[in-house]
Protein backbone atom coordinates (compact mmCIF):
# COMPACT_ATOMS: atom_id res chain seq x y z
CA UNK A 1 0.00 0.00 0.00
CA UNK A 2 1.43 3.77 -0.94
CA UNK A 3 -0.05 6.74 0.54
CA UNK A 4 0.00 9.88 -1.47
CA UNK A 5 1.13 12.82 0.82
CA UNK A 6 -0.47 16.50 -0.05
CA UNK A 7 3.08 17.85 0.70
CA UNK A 8 5.74 14.40 -0.64
CA UNK A 9 3.92 12.88 -2.97
CA UNK A 10 3.46 9.15 -2.97
CA UNK A 11 5.47 7.42 -0.08
CA UNK A 12 5.72 3.87 1.04
CA UNK A 13 3.46 2.30 4.06
CA UNK A 14 6.66 2.19 6.42
CA UNK A 15 6.69 5.53 6.09
CA UNK A 16 3.21 6.27 8.32
CA UNK A 17 1.53 5.71 11.30
CA UNK A 18 -1.88 4.85 11.44
CA UNK A 19 -4.05 6.66 14.25
CA UNK A 20 -7.55 5.32 13.46
CA UNK A 21 -10.79 7.02 12.72
CA UNK A 22 -10.81 10.55 12.20
CA UNK A 23 -14.80 10.55 12.27
CA UNK A 24 -14.75 11.56 16.39
CA UNK A 25 -15.32 14.68 17.21
CA UNK A 26 -14.04 15.80 20.73
CA UNK A 27 -17.08 16.64 22.65
CA UNK A 28 -17.57 20.12 24.61
CA UNK A 29 -16.47 20.42 28.38
CA UNK A 30 -20.12 20.69 29.43
CA UNK A 31 -21.12 17.52 26.97
CA UNK A 32 -21.48 15.04 29.24
CA UNK A 33 -19.83 11.46 31.17
CA UNK A 34 -21.65 9.40 27.84
CA UNK A 35 -20.76 12.21 24.75
CA UNK A 36 -17.14 11.56 26.79
CA UNK A 37 -17.06 7.97 26.56
CA UNK A 38 -18.47 7.56 23.62
CA UNK A 39 -15.71 10.06 22.44
CA UNK A 40 -12.92 8.09 24.02
CA UNK A 41 -13.90 4.28 23.49
CA UNK A 42 -16.94 3.78 21.29
CA UNK A 43 -15.77 3.38 17.25
CA UNK A 44 -17.16 1.70 14.44
CA UNK A 45 -16.32 -1.33 12.61
CA UNK A 46 -16.46 -0.28 8.92
CA UNK A 47 -16.31 -2.38 6.26
CA UNK A 48 -15.95 -0.41 3.22
CA UNK A 49 -14.88 3.86 3.10
CA UNK A 50 -13.93 5.44 5.94
CA UNK A 51 -12.23 8.73 6.95
CA UNK A 52 -9.12 7.61 8.76
CA UNK A 53 -5.64 9.99 10.51
CA UNK A 54 -2.78 8.70 9.25
CA UNK A 55 0.75 10.37 10.18
CA UNK A 56 3.58 10.95 7.96
CA UNK A 57 6.09 10.43 11.03
CA UNK A 58 9.08 9.35 8.74
CA UNK A 59 9.00 12.04 6.42
CA UNK A 60 7.20 15.54 6.51
CA UNK A 61 5.47 14.87 10.07
CA UNK A 62 2.27 16.08 8.61
CA UNK A 63 -1.12 14.57 9.81
CA UNK A 64 -3.06 13.05 7.19
CA UNK A 65 -6.91 12.70 6.60
CA UNK A 66 -7.23 9.46 4.22
CA UNK A 67 -10.45 8.10 2.29
CA UNK A 68 -9.68 4.78 2.58
CA UNK A 69 -12.09 1.89 1.63
CA UNK A 70 -11.10 -1.25 4.28
CA UNK A 71 -12.60 -3.75 2.15
CA UNK A 72 -10.19 -2.87 -0.77
CA UNK A 73 -7.65 -0.92 0.91
CA UNK A 74 -8.52 1.76 -2.12
CA UNK A 75 -7.26 5.14 -1.42
CA UNK A 76 -10.09 7.72 -3.01
CA UNK A 77 -8.46 10.92 -1.46
CA UNK A 78 -5.74 12.10 0.73
CA UNK A 79 -5.59 16.06 2.55
CA UNK A 80 -3.73 17.09 5.53
CA UNK A 81 -5.65 17.10 8.46
CA UNK A 82 -6.46 20.13 10.47
CA UNK A 83 -3.24 21.52 11.75
CA UNK A 84 -1.11 19.98 9.15
CA UNK A 85 1.11 22.85 8.59
CA UNK A 86 0.59 25.84 10.53
CA UNK A 87 -0.37 27.68 7.56
CA UNK A 88 -3.60 26.04 7.71
CA UNK A 89 -4.74 26.73 11.03
CA UNK A 90 -5.78 30.43 11.79
CA UNK A 91 -4.89 32.11 8.80
CA UNK B 1 34.00 0.25 41.13
CA UNK B 2 38.02 0.11 41.56
CA UNK B 3 39.71 0.26 44.91
CA UNK B 4 40.91 3.56 44.86
CA UNK B 5 37.73 5.05 44.29
CA UNK B 6 36.58 7.51 46.78
CA UNK B 7 33.19 7.33 48.15
CA UNK B 8 31.49 10.35 47.40
CA UNK B 9 29.98 11.39 50.59
CA UNK B 10 33.79 12.23 50.98
CA UNK B 11 33.84 14.29 47.92
CA UNK B 12 33.97 18.34 48.44
CA UNK B 13 31.14 19.52 46.28
CA UNK B 14 32.00 22.70 46.85
CA UNK B 15 35.18 24.16 45.90
CA UNK B 16 38.18 23.16 43.48
CA UNK B 17 37.64 19.45 43.85
CA UNK B 18 34.60 19.05 41.66
CA UNK B 19 35.62 17.91 38.17
CA UNK B 20 36.26 20.26 35.49
CA UNK B 21 34.23 19.07 32.10
CA UNK B 22 36.10 20.72 28.94
CA UNK B 23 33.07 19.90 25.87
CA UNK B 24 34.89 19.66 22.91
CA UNK B 25 32.33 19.59 19.49
CA UNK B 26 33.13 16.79 17.50
CA UNK B 27 31.50 15.25 14.48
CA UNK B 28 29.35 11.93 15.46
CA UNK B 29 30.78 10.74 12.94
CA UNK B 30 34.42 11.12 14.44
CA UNK B 31 34.41 7.35 15.25
CA UNK B 32 33.24 5.50 12.71
CA UNK B 33 34.25 7.60 9.67
CA UNK B 34 37.71 5.70 8.82
CA UNK B 35 39.30 8.61 5.89
CA UNK B 36 40.47 5.91 2.98
CA UNK B 37 39.19 3.36 0.19
CA UNK B 38 36.61 0.92 1.48
CA UNK B 39 35.22 -2.06 -0.03
CA UNK B 40 36.04 -3.55 -3.73
CA UNK B 41 39.02 -2.47 -5.08
CA UNK B 42 39.76 -0.24 -8.07
CA UNK B 43 38.36 2.72 -9.32
CA UNK B 44 35.62 3.60 -6.17
CA UNK B 45 31.89 3.87 -7.34
CA UNK B 46 30.89 5.71 -4.76
CA UNK B 47 32.64 8.86 -3.04
CA UNK B 48 31.26 9.21 0.89
CA UNK B 49 31.73 12.94 1.94
CA UNK B 50 31.31 14.13 5.80
CA UNK B 51 30.86 17.53 6.44
CA UNK B 52 31.84 19.10 9.45
CA UNK B 53 31.16 22.14 11.56
CA UNK B 54 28.24 23.20 9.62
CA UNK B 55 25.48 25.69 11.04
CA UNK B 56 22.20 24.55 10.37
CA UNK B 57 18.56 26.21 11.45
CA UNK B 58 15.38 24.46 11.34
CA UNK B 59 12.90 26.99 10.80
CA UNK B 60 8.85 26.91 11.43
CA UNK B 61 6.35 29.12 11.23
CA UNK B 62 4.01 29.70 13.82
CA UNK B 63 0.47 28.89 13.47
CA UNK B 64 -1.15 31.12 11.03
CA UNK B 65 2.17 33.02 9.90
CA UNK B 66 3.69 31.21 7.40
CA UNK B 67 3.20 34.19 4.80
CA UNK B 68 5.19 36.70 7.15
CA UNK B 69 7.52 33.75 7.45
CA UNK B 70 8.11 33.78 3.80
CA UNK B 71 8.29 37.09 3.32
CA UNK B 72 11.30 37.42 6.06
CA UNK B 73 13.00 34.49 4.42
CA UNK B 74 12.78 37.07 1.56
CA UNK B 75 14.02 39.67 3.08
CA UNK B 76 16.96 37.60 4.74
CA UNK B 77 17.91 35.59 1.83
CA UNK B 78 16.89 37.38 -0.98
CA UNK B 79 15.39 34.00 -2.47
CA UNK B 80 11.53 32.72 -1.84
CA UNK B 81 12.11 29.81 1.03
CA UNK B 82 11.22 26.63 -0.12
CA UNK B 83 7.37 25.38 -0.44
CA UNK B 84 7.22 22.33 -2.14
CA UNK B 85 10.18 19.56 -1.44
CA UNK B 86 13.33 21.54 -2.87
CA UNK B 87 16.33 22.77 -2.11
CA UNK B 88 17.50 26.61 -3.01
CA UNK B 89 20.99 27.55 -2.94
CA UNK B 90 21.57 30.90 -2.30
CA UNK B 91 25.15 32.98 -2.47
CA UNK B 92 26.16 32.12 1.19
CA UNK B 93 23.24 29.48 1.98
CA UNK B 94 21.19 27.07 0.99
CA UNK B 95 17.39 26.44 2.00
CA UNK B 96 15.84 23.28 2.21
CA UNK B 97 12.67 22.27 2.33
CA UNK B 98 11.88 19.63 5.24
CA UNK B 99 7.77 19.81 5.85
CA UNK B 100 4.94 22.13 5.73
CA UNK B 101 5.73 25.58 6.49
CA UNK B 102 9.37 24.77 7.53
CA UNK B 103 12.66 24.29 6.37
CA UNK B 104 16.27 24.25 7.02
CA UNK B 105 19.02 26.77 7.02
CA UNK B 106 22.13 25.09 6.28
CA UNK B 107 25.16 27.42 6.15
CA UNK B 108 28.96 28.30 7.47
CA UNK B 109 30.87 30.73 9.62
CA UNK B 110 28.09 32.17 11.71
CA UNK B 111 26.36 34.29 9.08
CA UNK B 112 22.93 32.42 9.62
CA UNK B 113 23.58 30.97 12.49
CA UNK B 114 20.81 30.93 14.52
CA UNK B 115 21.87 34.11 16.77
CA UNK B 116 22.11 35.86 13.56
CA UNK B 117 18.46 34.68 12.21
CA UNK B 118 16.40 35.12 15.20
CA UNK B 119 15.43 39.14 14.79
CA UNK B 120 14.70 38.67 11.01
CA UNK B 121 11.94 35.71 12.39
CA UNK B 122 10.48 37.24 15.56
CA UNK B 123 7.12 36.55 15.57
CA UNK B 124 6.46 34.42 12.27
CA UNK B 125 9.01 31.20 12.93
CA UNK B 126 10.26 29.22 15.85
CA UNK B 127 14.20 28.86 15.46
CA UNK B 128 15.74 25.50 16.18
CA UNK B 129 19.44 25.00 16.25
CA UNK B 130 20.10 21.84 14.33
CA UNK B 131 24.36 22.34 13.90
CA UNK B 132 24.90 19.39 16.43
CA UNK B 133 22.08 17.23 16.50
CA UNK B 134 22.70 16.65 13.06
CA UNK B 135 25.56 14.94 10.29
CA UNK B 136 25.66 15.52 6.47
CA UNK B 137 26.79 12.94 4.48
CA UNK B 138 27.70 13.88 0.89
CA UNK B 139 26.77 11.00 -1.31
CA UNK B 140 28.47 10.90 -5.24
CA UNK B 141 30.34 9.09 -7.49
CA UNK B 142 29.16 6.93 -10.63
CA UNK B 143 27.47 4.54 -8.43
CA UNK B 144 25.68 7.24 -6.03
CA UNK B 145 22.22 5.98 -7.32
CA UNK B 146 22.66 2.88 -7.46
CA UNK B 147 23.43 2.43 -3.96
CA UNK B 148 20.99 4.55 -2.97
CA UNK B 149 18.36 2.70 -4.45
CA UNK B 150 18.82 0.29 -1.87
CA UNK B 151 18.30 2.09 0.54
CA UNK B 152 15.57 4.56 -0.70
CA UNK B 153 12.21 3.97 -1.99
CA UNK B 154 12.54 7.87 -3.64
CA UNK B 155 12.93 7.71 -7.12
CA UNK B 156 15.86 9.61 -7.73
CA UNK B 157 16.27 9.02 -11.46
CA UNK B 158 17.47 12.90 -13.08
CA UNK B 159 14.39 13.09 -14.79
CA UNK B 160 12.66 13.04 -11.49
CA UNK B 161 14.85 14.35 -8.89
CA UNK B 162 17.20 16.78 -11.03
CA UNK B 163 19.50 19.28 -9.15
CA UNK B 164 17.35 20.60 -6.62
CA UNK B 165 15.29 18.17 -5.41
CA UNK B 166 14.85 17.12 -1.68
CA UNK B 167 12.53 15.05 0.42
CA UNK B 168 12.03 14.20 4.22
CA UNK B 169 11.95 10.64 3.92
CA UNK B 170 13.39 7.19 5.39
CA UNK B 171 16.56 5.21 4.91
CA UNK B 172 16.80 2.12 6.80
CA UNK B 173 13.74 3.09 9.66
CA UNK B 174 16.06 6.59 10.19
CA UNK B 175 14.52 9.73 9.18
CA UNK B 176 16.63 11.73 6.81
CA UNK B 177 16.42 15.00 4.66
CA UNK B 178 18.04 14.19 1.42
CA UNK B 179 18.71 16.20 -1.52
CA UNK B 180 20.55 17.01 -4.53
CA UNK B 181 23.10 19.56 -4.67
CA UNK B 182 24.48 20.82 -7.41
CA UNK B 183 26.38 18.44 -9.93
CA UNK B 184 30.34 18.02 -9.42
CA UNK B 185 32.46 16.55 -11.94
CA UNK B 186 29.70 15.85 -14.12
CA UNK B 187 28.09 13.67 -11.51
CA UNK B 188 25.23 13.81 -9.01
CA UNK B 189 25.77 14.98 -5.83
CA UNK B 190 23.08 13.33 -2.76
CA UNK B 191 23.14 14.91 0.13
CA UNK B 192 22.01 13.31 3.64
CA UNK B 193 21.28 14.89 6.77
CA UNK B 194 20.94 12.61 9.45
CA UNK B 195 19.82 12.82 13.39
CA UNK B 196 23.40 12.51 14.77
CA UNK B 197 22.76 9.82 17.58
CA UNK B 198 21.79 7.58 14.03
CA UNK B 199 24.55 8.85 11.82
CA UNK B 200 26.72 6.07 13.20
CA UNK B 201 24.43 3.14 12.84
CA UNK B 202 23.35 4.98 9.28
CA UNK B 203 26.81 5.38 8.21
CA UNK B 204 27.53 1.70 8.33
CA UNK B 205 24.47 0.90 6.31
CA UNK B 206 25.84 3.19 3.81
CA UNK B 207 29.13 1.43 3.45
CA UNK B 208 27.71 -2.04 3.86
CA UNK B 209 25.13 -0.56 1.01
CA UNK B 210 28.62 0.92 -1.44
CA UNK B 211 30.92 -2.16 -0.39
CA UNK B 212 30.63 -3.98 -3.67
CA UNK B 213 30.77 -0.61 -5.82
CA UNK B 214 34.03 0.52 -3.85
CA UNK B 215 34.09 3.28 -1.74
CA UNK B 216 36.42 6.28 -1.05
CA UNK B 217 35.70 7.97 2.28
CA UNK B 218 36.72 11.66 3.29
CA UNK B 219 35.41 14.25 5.69
CA UNK B 220 35.87 18.29 4.27
CA UNK B 221 34.78 21.17 6.44
CA UNK B 222 33.54 22.76 2.78
CA UNK B 223 29.57 23.04 2.14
Amino acid sequence: MRIVCPFCGERELGEFTYLGDAKPQRPAADAGEEAVYDYVYLRDNIAGVMNEHWYHGAGCRAWLKVTRNTLTHEISAVEPAAGAGAAKVGA
Amino acid sequence: MSNSAIPSSTIPMEGSSVAEFSWEVRSPLDRALVAGPYGAQGDAGVALTEIRNFDLVQVMARRGKASEMAQAAQARFGVAAPETPKSIGTSDATLIWSGPDQFFVLSKGGKHSIEALAPGFAGSASLSDQSHARALISISGMKARTMLAKLSSIDLHPDVFGVGAAAATSMDHTSVTLWRGQDRGGQAVFNLLVFATFAESLWHTVLDSAAEYGVTISHSEEL
